[in-house]
């Protein structure tokens, strides 16, 4: 070797590698985890510490987790970036001033996304290492899970066993979360008494807490799966929440524009500063929100595989086989997330056909274009136009995030052929939000005067009035109970098809 | 004569069931963007496969900003980087300003790319944005009317998994097989042609760099590595930089055909590989853990080659603006080539006008670090290296 002992030492570049997480430090360790709204983490944690984990979500986001990631990593990051390491970094500065540097090493893991295809969503993790070496924690530990696998740091770790048990643990929390956040977006725009969906709603994410906290156990395999296709133990508990939802008075006569979010994951699950706070201001600005469901990025994440092995074959070893398997496993979830809603009275969105999402995009997106939400902005703007489902689509794109921008341009085009469609896609830096709300209230403007249009339009239609609807109330009290199903009836706000719902299925009217 | 011998008899012969497909007429327009500089030859390859004369395979300018102004104006559907806005352009410019018009717009969304490190990382896929942008533009030409339509042309823009050679036939058969009238058979044999193409012109271009390097060491001189995307290759993209400096008489390496000779790579990595760093020279996961995408894998590929052989002793990194790809890349890329002493400069947020002014301030500024430490950086680097360098050196 050269001369090589003479010369100062090289410091080679190295990427940050997690020190091992063992199954020996799980009780004395807390898994960190984030980025899904606080309905989810609660229930997650629950489901987390059935398996004996110590686990906290990180807390929610914040304006000025804006500033601390913007101080900690390169330039340009897109904002779910900026956000996420500024919480990240802000939770760990907290801690290492209260108890040290070593403590929080020793203390805490964060486990996060370590994979996302060709978007840069799969490399958020070079950021928080950039942070973490910018606060001196080299040592502290980051899991990078990807959708298959979790590195757990050097030797393989084992500290978290992702078993099945785990994963439905995570899967079934989420759904549940899901189904809980329709509900409270469905109800709380036409609840009689302001704060009492709020409180329900906590009522309920503890109530399922205790629930996923207790879950039994049947085996970490198949038995796992098999016991959770087929238990009553959440439908039953779904159904006792039904009954704590039963208890809220709604109007359903307040006439609001329904606003259907679509956009990059994090940013559209999000519920705080990160994304300027969207669906509550839109619920200000007097508008329904169908808020996105982690649900249908499970099901969309399915799609790909079916499709590959209809395609290419020699993908798989026994290629029919596993597209059974996978075709399989889609209805499975299906009837899974059904079964969860009928105990809920139906009252939460179904899932949109992933199938279908992908025909309607086709023209215009292509369904193998990967990163972020692929083809299913497109796909869902145009399921909601078609099925009347809402009547403005508000896409939440962060700043300089290279998928979403590629759909929204591809929108030009589906405008171009549909100019009736009310799209709205709001670009969040995070620190602009008089711009941003601004430009959706103009598109938001429209969707009010459609909703108004389309309800007094059902009135006409129908024969019926205010005041007769209201003394058929007055007859009739379940109906002002939030959790009474009004099905859909061709129409895209709620008010317009409760009008035609009492005409038809109660014969009011003409 | 039996009876079964009547349907020989009458059977289709082989020359009959396939006829002649005269494609000679056919003009096909590919947009010099993006992946395309790094895969030209194997759409040369593919297309002139099927018969498609070399005179009527047609490639749009570099990009300037003239192109954007006269054909790509009210075109653009959103904002994003300039490499992949600026296609609005070289639509236009196939589309408008050929005096014999193309019948065929052909603009690939390339999935994955041929990769050198292929085998050594988890994916070779390309940028999102780079995948999809053949969508968004079509939005441009297509929101209030269909301008292909209108002007005889047929957009076609096959989605297409360069990187995954199994894939490319049944891709490109499903999606073309229309538009060029093609049968699966002369397909296969196209993609064939295709990547032979494009193989023999990759290697020879790796030789040519190999032989850049030959010259430094046997004439003691310093080149320049230029890390950037394949479209930073475009003069209206990359703005000349590398240009500027070659003007200077340093001989410039791009990231793209790198030599990977196996003696070379032996010797570069030697201490890595007896470490266990690295598994493989090409291994780039002591560096860069999420290895997805194909450009920024070499990228960090490329800083780690340029790191460790002498005779790189500056690499000057472009980026253009709201790259998102290149984003996180920036402090390990410069980390990397900086650990062992050697010098960078980077330029960012490149866009569609040229900063002529500050370029030549910084080009001067990197000649003058040139001349004063290659020299020292060479040396410091040999020193490290094993003395079995297969390089032929200049004898002191």
């Amino acid at each position: 070797m050269g001369q090589g002992t003479q010369l100062p030492v090289v410091n080679h570049y190295t990427a940050y590698k997690a020190k091992p997480f063992t199954r020996a430090q799980r009780k004395d360790v807390t898994i960190l985890y984030g980025g899904l709204t606080w309905k989810h983490e609660r229930l997650i944690q629950g489901a987390l510490r059935n398996l004996k984990y110590n686990a906290e979500p990180l807390p929610n986001i914040q304006r000025e987790d804006l500033d601390a990631g913007k101080e900690m990593i390169d330039v340009g990051a897109c904002s779910p970036t900026i956000f996420t390491t500024g919480n990240l970094v802000n939770f760990l500065k907290k801690e290492a001033a209260k108890h040290g540097k070593e403590e929080v090493n020793r203390k805490y893991v964060y486990v996060t996304a370590g994979a996302c295809g060709p978007c840069r969503f799969g490399q958020y993790h070079e950021s928080y290492s950039m942070a973490l070496d910018g606060l001196g924690l080299r040592d502290f530990r980051m899991l990078l899970m990807a959708q298959d696998e979790l590195d757990q740091g050097e030797n393989g770790g084992s500290g978290l066993e992702v078993n099945m048990s785990l994963m439905l643990g995570l899967v079934w929390a989420a759904l549940c979360a899901d189904l809980l956040g329709d509900l409270e977006y469905l109800i709380r725009p036409y609840e009689v008494t302001p704060g009492q969906t709020e409180k329900v709603l906590k009522q309920s994410v503890e109530y399922l807490y205790e629930l996923f906290l207790n879950r039994p156990s049947r085996g970490e395999k198949y038995g796992a799966l098999a016991w959770h296709l087929t238990t009553n133990y959440f439908t039953k508990a779904l159904r006792e929440v039904r009954k704590m939802w039963d208890t809220i008075e709604v109007d359903r006569l307040r006439v609001k524009p329904k606003v259907k979010i679509t956009g990059e994951f994090w940013l559209q699950t999000h519920e705080g500063d990160g994304n300027y706070n969207i669906k509550r201001w839109l619920e200000q600005e007097n508008s329904e929100v169908i808020p996105p469901a982690v649900a249908v990025w499970f099901d969309y994440l399915m799609h790909p595989l079916i499709h590959r092995m209809e395609h290419r074959h020699a993908y798989a070893r026994h290629p029919k086989a596993m597209q059974f398997t996978l075709k399989l496993a889609e209805r499975l979830y299906a009837a899974t997330y059904n079964r969860l809603r009928r105990a809920l009275a139906s009252l939460p969105n179904e899932l949109p056909d992933q199938a279908e999402l992908a025909r309607l995009a086709e023209p215009f997106f292509h369904f193998e274009l990967r990163g972020g939400e692929g083809h299913m902005l497109i796909g869902k703007a145009l399921y909601v136009y078609h099925h009347k489902k809402a009547h403005m689509v508000c896409e939440l794109s962060p700043y300089s995030c290279m998928p979403n921008t590629m759909s929204i341009g591809a929108m030009a085009n589906v405008l171009g052929k549909y100019p009736d469609l009310l799209y709205a896609p709001i670009e969040v830096k995070g620190d602009s939000d008089v711009h941003a709300l601004s430009r959706c209230q103009m598109i938001l403007t429209e969707a009010k005067r459609r909703a108004q249009t389309e309800f007094d339009d059902a009135l006409r239609s129908t024969g019926l009035t205010i005041d007769k609807i209201r003394q058929y109330e007055v007859e009739h009290p379940e109906l002002r109970k939030a959790t009474y199903r009004v099905p859909h009836q061709g129409r895209a706000g709620s008010a317009a098809n409760y009008v035609l719902h009492l005409a038809s299925a109660r014969g009011l009217g003409k | 004569m039996g009876f079964l011998t009547l349907p020989t008899w009458f059977a289709k012969k082989p020359s009959a069931a396939r006829p002649f497909k005269d494609r000679s007429q056919i003009r096909v327009g590919i947009p010099k963007v993006l992946n395309i500089w790094t895969t030209h030859q194997f759409w040369l390859g593919f297309l002139m496969s099927l018969g498609i004369a070399s005179e009527n395979i047609v490639f749009s300018s570099d990009t300037s900003e003239e192109q954007g102004r006269e054909y790509g104006k009210g075109r653009g559907t959103v904002d994003c980087c300039y490499p992949v806005k600026c296609i609005s352009g070289h639509y236009g410019e196939l589309i408008f300003g050929l005096k014999k018009k193309i019948h065929i717009l052909l603009s690939p969304m390339i999935h994955s790319l041929p990769s050198i490190l292929h085998g050594h990382v988890v994916d070779t896929l390309t940028c999102t944005r780079v995948m999809a942008g053949p969508e968004n533009i079509k939005a441009g030409y297509m929101k209030g009317r269909d301008v292909f339509n209108e002007n005889g042309i047929a957009h076609v823009s096959p989605f297409v998994s360069l990187g995954d050679r199994h894939m490319v036939t049944e891709q490109l058969h499903s999606q073309l097989k229309d538009i060029f009238n093609l049968d699966l058979e002369e397909t296969s044999r196209a993609v064939r042609d295709g990547f032979t193409a494009l193989d023999a012109f990759t290697e020879k271009a790796r030789n040519q760099s190999r032989g850049i390097l030959d010259w430094c060491a046997q004439e003691r001189k310093p080149c320049i590595l230029v890390l950037a995307r394949p479209y930073h290759m475009d003069t209206g993209i990359g703005h000349e930089i590398e240009g500027d400096l070659q003007a200077y008489g340093y001989p410039i390496l791009w990231l793209q055909y790198l030599p990977g000779d196996e003696d070379l790579m032996k010797w570069l990595f030697e201490e890595d590989l007896d470490s266990g760093r690295i598994k493989s020279p090409f291994d780039i996961g002591d560096v860069w853990q999420s290895s997805y995408s194909s450009n920024t894998n070499e990228i960090m590929w490329g800083a780690k080659v340029a790191a460790r052989c002498p005779w790189i002793t500056a690499v000057v990194r472009l980026s253009s603006y709201e790259c998102g790809m290149d984003q996180p890349t920036y402090t390990p890329a410069q980390k990397i080539v900086e650990a062992t002493g050697t010098l960078f400069f980077k330029f960012g947020d490149l866009d569609s006008t040229k900063p002529a002014g500050s370029v030549r301030i910084r080009v001067e500024t990197i000649v003058h670090y040139m001349a004063r430490y290659s020299e020292e950086i060479i040396q410091r680097k040999l020193a490290r290296l094993s003395p079995n360098c297969p390089v032929p050196r200049a004898t002191a």
